[in-house]
């Protein structure tokens, strides 16, 4: 089960790859019927983003498909782990950098299936990328839980929520991006700024009570583990400076001359407190220092 | 033309209204104004990103192990341990409290106005939901009905009150409530989820439970990270009168491959005035809880087992004593108290052959006077051979384990967890259920027919656009259906 879990992670990250490869070129193909659309040539758009021909569109549909395979090969990898661990596959960085790219391709497809902006996948992916290239750089092995690890609800609980947390604030992050990139009447070529700005909103509102959920259960777990709900631990702190910047973007996006850039930028500060929650435990210690890496 | 505007308000204003003389208006003003800041969205943003920053600082610098600032020599002592990394900036974040932030002046001062501004937000949106839900305004003014987000305008060949019966029984369906008003032309509202505006209010008020269950913990529960007991000691439980607990036997196991712990276990019984209760196995992840006090498996080391007896043969101590500090050099450090004797007794284990005064298989003892700190003798003793020191017979019997405990008592606790399921259910009601309205406008014809224009402001997003078509069509559809029968 350990080996098919590795070649399911490899076939995983192959296929979102050649996913993100069908972006790009997707997103070239759109630069070029802008180009044609400013030359004069009747260029017509749908529903789908940008039209030119019947190649373009067949290039998005396929990169559609190879990242929900990837996804699908992900989700395998990681049941396999399960079974060979006999607990929620995220114990260690390994596991749980293939679960959270997993997390991400999943919140981007669930977006993607709503509002056909693969655009987004174009900055979307590379994240799942980066986080499948870092999880083959860290030790695989498996390993026995250290104790404080050895509750097997709370552990798949607990992490299992944070997934689908931090995979909706990526693809928040990738639209705040998309919406910081063009001017605020937006670009021929890129979704629209209310779009963006309406995606963003909804992956907090899916991500923001999955992240209280996980806070919760993480202080559920430290009574049970060290007697104490709350304890300033560096994890469980950079957890909830997240919390308050998505808590301050809901607050803003309801407030006149907060809506739009600064939403935005208050969207792209969350992600990186994400990207700090999840990586603060490899450098400032700390009760959740059980990385695999020690 | 300034000027002017200027010199007609002073003499409007010259004689000042009886009511606004005496200062009470005054004070009135300045509360207002103080409730105006509280209220606004903006102060409360403001608060939620600089708790963000200072938090985000806590993660970032270096926090000082609780207690440490409390005492001056440890505090210079744990100072200079990070001086190499902050350098000069090592006194002025001290100042700053920094190294506490947890505890800071600056953190307590924004948590303080931040839980107010939430008080505030809280009470003040009180009355506006109530209005929404319970007196929501139904006559909306025609103009809504052709800029609304969503409108639709219908004309049917039946009279108006066919259509009203027929477009109430439809709403009613989809799970709306119909409220109306005739003055000639009929006004409608429809509303679903009518209690899900109370979630927001929920949620906030949620956060005031959590915020009230940890001021419970902090003032009324206590907590003890350093309860040692070695193996085959008893000690009295903290806060439950005539209870104690004995430590059985200790076990760490570790993996053979990579040497990682596998399982800490503390074999523990609880007797109530020497009955025993309970025994049960104390894990990580397995606390034992009894009479609101709660026992965690944190920590464990090495143990000496002493007795020590006085001339007649009475025994003055026995028991394991926990050897959970270390000294330089390595040696492991543990004490014990001989009141009658006025003593302080310390045990040091060598880890190593490299202590010339301790050998392996030894412990040294070191008496202290207890009033003073002052040393009074230190020898090292052999294991099983009893050996009078200042007129006691001290015997280092054998080697143990002790269990470090943390011991917790916090009444608050059940408040937090509250508030959590409160907060929970509050977010996924805020923003999973949404409260649906739909306004109407009921208008009969000349021709005998009538005609219904109905709107809302929903948003785009959520779904919303799609019921609002079904509506429509399902209007139309049991309208004609009702015609034709």
């Amino acid at each position: 089960m350990g080996k098919m879990a590795e070649y399911a992670f490899v076939a995983g990250t192959l296929s979102t790859f050649l996913a993100l490869v069908g972006y790009v070129f997707y997103a070239l193909s759109g630069v070029r019927a802008a180009r044609l659309a400013a030359a004069g040539v009747p260029v017509t758009t749908g529903r789908v983003g940008f039209v030119v021909g019947p190649r373009t569109t067949s290039i998005g549909h396929y990169a559609t498909l190879l990242g929900w395979l990837g996804f699908a090969l992900l989700g395998a990898s990681l049941v396999f782990r399960a079974i060979a661990t006999g607990h929620g596959p995220f114990s260690n960085m390994y596991e749980f950098s293939i679960a959270f790219a997993f997390g991400i391709l999943g919140a981007y497809y669930w977006f993607e299936q709503r509002y056909h902006q693969r655009v987004l996948g174009l900055l979307a992916l590379p994240v799942a990328l980066a986080l499948l290239a870092y999880a083959a750089t860290v030790p695989a092995e498996i390993e026995p839980l250290v104790p404080a690890l050895q509750n097997n609800l709370l552990l798949t609980v607990h992490v299992a929520t944070a997934i689908v947390a931090y995979g909706s604030f990526t693809v928040a992050f990738a639209a705040a991006l998309l919406y910081l990139a063009q001017p605020e009447t937006g670009r021929w070529g890129l979704p629209k700024p209310e779009v963006l700005d309406e995606i963003g909103y909804r992956a907090i509102v899916v991500g923001f009570p999955f992240l209280t959920l996980v806070i919760i259960l993480g202080a559920l777990w430290a009574d049970v583990a060290w007697g104490r709900y709350w304890g300033w631990d560096p994890k469980e702190t950079a957890s909830l400076v997240t919390w308050f910047i998505y808590g301050a973007y809901l607050h803003a996006r309801v407030m006149r001359g907060w809506r739009g850039r600064k939403a935005a930028i208050l969207l792209i500060i969350g992600f990186a407190a994400t990207l700090l929650t999840y990586f603060g435990n490899l450098f400032f210690g700390g009760l959740h220092s059980y990385s695999g890496l020690g | 033309m300034t000027q002017n505007t200027r010199t007609q308000k002073l003499a409007a204003g010259a004689v000042p209204a009886p009511g606004e003389a005496d200062g009470v208006a005054g004070v009135d003003s300045a509360l207002e104004q103080l409730w105006h800041v509280l209220t606004s969205m903006k102060l409360a943003l403001v608060l939620m990103l600089a708790f963000a920053a200072l938090t985000l600082v806590g993660t970032l610098v270096i926090q000082a192990p609780a207690g440490v600032m409390e005492d001056p020599q440890a505090k210079s002592q744990w100072l200079a341990g990070i001086r190499p990394r902050y350098g000069g900036w090592t006194d002025i974040l001290d100042r700053l409290q920094v190294f506490t932030i947890f505890t800071s002046f600056w953190l307590r001062a924004i948590g303080a106005l931040l839980a107010a501004s939430l008080v505030a937000c809280t009470v003040h949106r009180i009355p506006g939901t109530w209005r929404t839900v319970a007196r929501p305004r139904i006559d909306v003014g025609p103009a809504f009905f052709e800029h609304a987000p969503q409108h639709e305008a219908m004309t049917f060949h039946r009279p108006s009150d066919d259509v009203l019966e027929t477009t109430r029984r439809v709403f009613r369906r989809h799970g709306y409530r119909t409220l109306s008003l005739d003055d000639g032309t009929i006004h409608l509202y429809f509303d679903r989820n009518r209690w899900a505006p109370w979630s927001g209010l929920v949620a906030h008020a949620a956060i005031v439970v959590i915020l009230a269950g940890a001021m419970v913990g902090s003032l009324w529960g206590f907590r003890d990270g350093n309860f040692m007991l070695a193996e085959g000691s008893t000690s009295a439980i903290p806060k439950v009168a005539g209870a104690t607990i004995t430590l059985n036997s200790f076990k760490d196991t570790y993996s053979p491959t990579n040497g990682q712990p596998l399982d800490y276990v503390s074999n523990v019984t609880v007797a109530q005035n020497g009955a025993p209760i309970a025994t049960q196995d104390v894990r990580v992840n397995e606390p034992l809880r009894y009479q609101g006090v709660s026992f965690y498996q944190s920590f464990f080391g090495p143990a000496a087992v002493v007795t020590v007896k006085d001339a007649k043969g009475a025994i003055v101590y026995a028991g394991g004593v926990p050897l959970a500090w270390e000294a330089t050099g390595g040696n492991k450090v543990g004490t014990f108290a001989l009141p009658t004797q006025g003593l302080t007794a310390w045990v040091v284990a060598t880890t190593g052959t490299d202590d010339p005064a301790i050998k392996p298989g030894q412990v040294a003892i070191e008496l202290y006077r207890a009033d003073t700190g002052d040393p009074v003798v230190q020898k090292s003793i052999d294991q099983g051979v009893a050996t009078t020191i200042e007129g006691l017979t001290y015997t280092f019997e054998r080697e143990a384990k002790f269990t470090g405990l943390s011991v917790a008592n916090d009444p608050g606790t059940p408040i937090v967890w509250l508030g959590c399921i409160l907060l929970v259910v509050g977010f996924a009601v805020r923003m999973y259920v949404p409260h649906r309205r739909i306004w109407g406008r009921l208008a009969a014809r000349p021709d005998g027919g009538s005609s219904l224009a109905i709107a809302a402001v929903g948003r785009r997003d959520s779904g919303f656009d799609a019921e609002f078509t079904t509506l429509v069509t399902d209007i139309r559809q049991a309208v004609t259906a009702a015609a034709r029968s």
